[in-house]
């Protein structure tokens, strides 16, 4: 390598990192914000936090226009890919925390939780900027610690100290897989760039091979322990079940979100010269999910596990555009990742809605008859069910066919096909919650929660989902432009 | 952009399609009462059914090219297009789509008490995906309405069905979307094979695939039609179905959905797979004769009058896919004529069970008896689709029936490992199961003497009722007696189909390797 000098001149181009440095600072108000206020008016902090993040997405798109892609010497990139992915999780943080109004507020010192979150974002945001692996470990870790936080943030709940401790030793050990596979990498190139290692991979002959590989294994490892994908998916169905339910629907979208845009650069920029292998890896991956995700969902019956299981499922399927490697693989992806923002949100909304004084509303039991009660309702869960189940004229539909598509163009038929019999699989659970909606009698009396904000959300993102599926180029166009600069 | 043939000047199919769904949003949205939404709902059908009529009417009989075409940038990211347009295959079914859901609706103007709202909506969004399957020319588009058809059919069997009807439905959705996915498959892997630049449908029929592929496409279409037809072995889901749907939803599921495989067949296997169809022709003639033979034997043996005419449809289906795939004109044409006709009749035959059903609520064969004596009309009208079921002369099942013998009976020999007209006499056989079950049902039905108390307080026909028999009656006899038209209709698709089925899309040396199992090889 050549000798490096190490200069220190004002970073060029902060501007792109604007939008973190206002949400840092947001975060270190806030929490000073739940000290001195009092317990009855912490619910500011959530409408302070709420209009942060509206900032924070305007910065981005404010930064993402101007001229220059990378600050702090080309360890942090604003291109259009990493700008799309921040404003999905603005989105899917926003939308969290509009659940979380109603659902936190008996809970004491409600403030920290939304400082917490906005960290988690902040997390996520440095990641999917990331153009090394050490920015990228950075942001990894401060969105995990957060998150452990508040998975465990009802501490008097048993189940959810146990799932947090559950997913905090489970991180914590996919995190030293993560570093264990990079001081390979690091000690085969001498760099953390990922596009210099990657020039060096491929370049390194036979006597590197082992040590590249090792590592390679064990970064994807950890990985997909973050993205959690089969057989790394242990930890999902716990922490899903145990945490607040607004932290489910947080955690299912937008460290998903962060974790594929760091697997997608990490296999396009850092393993360019080991396509097969890491595609066979993969292979095995995607369908080890997709049997995880679409069969033992069928098992459950705790809506929130249920989903839990079918996020490994829709992981396995996004993986498949990982697979294919091609521009319109990756497209469809983001598209995937959009699709899917809202179909979540809007479940979660009304399963938070379902809660009741004694009932958790978490059974699928205690959907029996919604659709008499409540028709509105039913008919939104009813839509976005369908949508994951992947059927038209919804916007999953055309998720699931645009990644398939990708695949079945790179020549991966059987991939494709078991892909699609899983998929068929996958529906037999979510049209079962449509069959308890409008087939079943009323089992328990229904007392929906009266909040603005949850219904705001269901009905924006059952719109959206529908108007994605009956006319898709609009998102379809601004995934294919936040992706024009990736391949 | 290629140049549309529409002779209308005027998006009329995309008004038929689009038309129910904006009355269903309206109904949703708008109309309260429950009767202003029987009406409207009406009001939007018949309003549709007669939007379709000019399809007809200014159809161009003289040409096998589409007609009335419509052609808009979907998703251009994907180069999938909203393409439309109808040929004389697809026509009839749209016009059939639109009368039958007028049908649905006036059957269920008393017997549906609950949710008549959602039931009037949904059937307004079926319609819509009906008359998309039969219109759509882009291949993605086909599929998006295909598959979009299981969500309202899928809520009408669940909520509006029988006792067991949440079995029937899961079973129904799973089966038939288990077999959609592998089409989904197939022709994405089609369309990169061909290196297209779009999803017509026009384009897969001339891209030459060679015969691997075709083998396999095949088969993933094959599952996907055959569920959806249903031929034998994959038919068990449609007893079910039918047994447990609402009495619309079994007529709309007889009378179109199970039209959608066969129409699948016409318009993906045969055209773009000739080879393939020829090389698995002799296994869906051999299908198509368990359908017709076993399967009526089946029926004989049903106890429940809903299941009964369910097989019965599995078998007349099977007369369906027999004409199909021996690839003479005189036969294809026979096999829609026979789709046609299947959809006026077994509609009908569900129909008059639905009468049965709502005076007594049972549908077992053994409750009823001597119905004649206290209900004459009904009798009567029950009478003439179980003859027309037999396929009596002068009935329109008796047009497509003995088209589909003679064009087996004429079927070039070489093509079939038996002798085609072993076939033809095997099929003709089973006229006589047909006979056999549908008459025995009908004697332990309607004959004899009314024993049993809860029959004899049966009242007749209400003029409603009998409303929506008439037009199925006059098209019986009409296209029993004058099928001229219906005819006309397809002549010029059918003889363009049976050419391109009959014309191989392999190199000559690739023929040569399969002379043995493709007849037609020889021609080229």
């Amino acid at each position: 390598m050549s000798e490096v000098t190490f200069p220190f001149p004002f970073p060029q181009h902060l501007e792109l990192i604007l939008p973190e440095i206002i949400l840092a600072t947001m975060a270190m108000v806030t929490l000073m914000m739940s000290v001195f206020l009092s317990p009855a008016r912490q619910s500011i902090v959530a409408w302070v936090s709420i209009a942060t993040c509206f900032v924070t997405a305007a910065a981005v798109l404010y930064a993402s226009g101007s001229a220059g892609l990378t600050t702090f010497y080309g360890y942090f990139v604003l291109d259009p890919f990493a700008a799309f992915a921040k404003l999905l999780m603005i989105i899917a943080t926003v939308f969290a925390m509009f659940l979380s109004l109603d659902y936190m507020k008996k809970e004491v010192n409600v403030g920290e939780y939304y400082t917490l979150m906005l960290f988690a974002l902040l997390g996520m945001m440095l990641m999917v900027s990331a153009t090394n692996f050490v920015t990228m470990y950075l942001g990894l870790e401060l969105m995990a610690l957060s998150i452990y936080v508040l998975v465990a943030y009802q501490r008097d709940v048993l189940r959810s100290t146990e799932a947090s401790l559950k997913y905090f030793i489970l991180g914590a050990l996919s995190s030293c897989m993560l570093l264990y596979g990079l001081t390979f990498l690091y000690g085969s190139t001498g760099s953390f760039m990922f596009s210099e290692m990657g020039t060096l991979i491929s370049a390194s002959g036979d006597e590197l091979r082992f040590a590249v590989l090792t590592g390679m294994l064990f970064v994807l490892a950890g990985l997909a322990f973050k993205v959690s994908v089969a057989p790394f998916h242990m930890w999902t169905p716990d922490a899903y079940e145990g945490a607040p339910t607004p932290i489910t629907a947080f955690m299912s979208v937008a460290p998903k979100v962060a974790g594929l845009v760091v697997f997608m650069r990490i296999l396009h920029d850092v393993f360019p010269g080991l396509q097969a292998e890491y595609t066979s890896i993969l292979m095995v991956m995607a369908v080890l999910s997709m049997a995880v995700g679409n069969i033992a969902a069928i098992a459950q019956r705790n809506i929130k596990r249920m989903l839990a299981y079918s996020t490994i499922g829709h992981v396995g399927f996004i993986l498949l555009g990982l697979i294919a490697a091609t521009g319109n693989g990756y497209t469809a992806i983001v598209f995937y990742m959009t699709v899917y923002l809202f179909m979540t949100m809007g479940v979660f909304a009304i399963i938070i809605m379902m809660r009741r004084d004694e009932i958790q509303g978490e059974l699928l039991d205690d959907f029996a008859g919604l659709a008499k009660v409540r028709p509105g309702y039913a008919l939104a869960m009813g839509l976005l069910m369908f949508s994951m189940a992947g059927i038209p004229f919804l916007g999953g539909f055309w998720a699931k066919a645009f990644v398939f598509m990708a695949v079945i163009e790179t020549g991966h038929i059987v991939l494709a096909t078991l892909g699609v019999l899983f998929s068929a699989i996958g529906a037999f659970y979510y049209i079962r919650i449509v069959k308890y909606m409008y087939f079943d009698d009323e089992r328990v009396s229904f007392n929906f929660v009266k909040s603005g904000p949850l219904q705001t959300i269901v009905v924006l993102s059952t719109l959206i989902i529908v108007a994605i599926g009956l006319y898709p180029e609009p998102v379809m166009a601004l995934c294919k432009l936040a992706m024009a600069n990736f391949v | 952009m290629e140049p549309l043939n529409n002779v209308l000047n005027f998006p009329i199919l995309s008004l038929a399609i689009f038309l129910p769904t904006l009355g269903a949003i309206l109904i949703w949205l708008l109309i309260k009462d429950e009767r202003m939404v029987r009406w409207t709902a009406l009001l939007v059908a018949v309003a549709t059914f007669i939007l379709t009529l000019p399809l007809i009417f200014s159809f161009d009989t003289s040409t096998a090219h589409m007609q009335f075409e419509e052609l808009h940038h979907w998703i251009p990211a994907f180069n999938i297009d909203y393409r439309l347009g109808v040929d004389g295959i697809s026509m009839p079914f749209i016009v059939l789509t639109g009368l039958l859901t007028i049908i649905c609706i006036v059957s269920a103007w008393n017997c549906i008490q609950t949710r008549i709202k959602e039931y009037m909506i949904a059937f307004l969004i079926l319609e819509t995906t009906l008359i998309g399957v039969f219109a759509a020319l882009d291949v993605m588009l086909f599929y998006f309405f295909w598959e979009a058809m299981l969500i309202p059919m899928y809520l009408i069997i669940g909520v509006w069905g029988g006792k067991n009807r949440v079995y029937a439905t899961l079973k129904f959705f799973l089966y038939t979307l288990t077999g959609s996915v592998l089409m989904l498959v197939a022709l994405l892997a089609m369309y990169f094979e061909s290196g297209a630049t779009s999803f017509a449908m026009l384009h897969f029929m001339d891209y030459a695939f060679n015969f691997t592929w075709q083998f396999w496409i095949f088969i993933a279409f094959f599952v996907a039609f055959a569920v959806k037809v249903p031929m034998w072995p994959v038919h068990t889901w449609l007893p079910d179905a039918h047994t447990e749907a609402p009495t619309a939803g079994s007529v709309i599921l007889a009378g179109i959905l199970l039209k959608m495989g066969a129409y699948g067949f016409l318009r993906f296997s045969l055209p773009m797979l000739p080879d393939a169809s020829q090389y698995f022709a002799p296994m869906m003639i051999g299908l198509s004769l368990v359908a017709i033979v076993y399967i009526s034997l089946v029926a004989m043996m049903q106890k429940d009058m809903k299941r009964l005419i369910a097989y019965s449809s599995i078998a007349h289906m099977g007369f369906v896919t027999l004409g199909i795939f021996v690839f003479t004109q005189v036969a294809l044409e026979g096999a829609v004529i026979n789709m046609i006709s299947h959809g006026f009749v077994a509609a009908a035959l569900f129909l008059c069970v639905g009468v049965l059903y709502d005076r007594l609520h049972t549908r077992e064969i053994a409750d009823y008896g001597g119905v004649v004596n206290v209900m004459p009309v009904f009798a009567a009208v029950m009478l003439f689709f179980s003859m027309a079921n037999v396929a009596l002369p002068g009935t329109s099942a008796f047009i497509g029936e003995i088209m589909v013998l003679i064009g087996t009976f004429a079927a070039d020999p070489t093509h079939m490992s038996v002798s085609a007209k072993w076939v033809a006499i095997a099929a003709a056989i089973s006229v006589v199961l047909s006979a056999c079950y549908t008459l025995w049902m009908y004697k332990r039905v309607i004959m004899g003497e009314a024993i049993k108390d809860s029959v004899k307080s049966m009242q007749d026909l209400s003029l409603r009722e009998f409303s929506y028999f008439v037009p199925l009656i006059i098209l019986v006899v009409w296209v029993g007696f004058y099928p001229m038209p219906v005819l006309d209709l397809l002549h010029a698709s059918i003889a363009h189909l049976v050419e391109q089925a009959t014309s191989s899309k392999l190199e000559a040396a690739a023929l040569l390797e399969h002379t043995s199992a493709l007849p037609y090889a020889g021609a080229h």
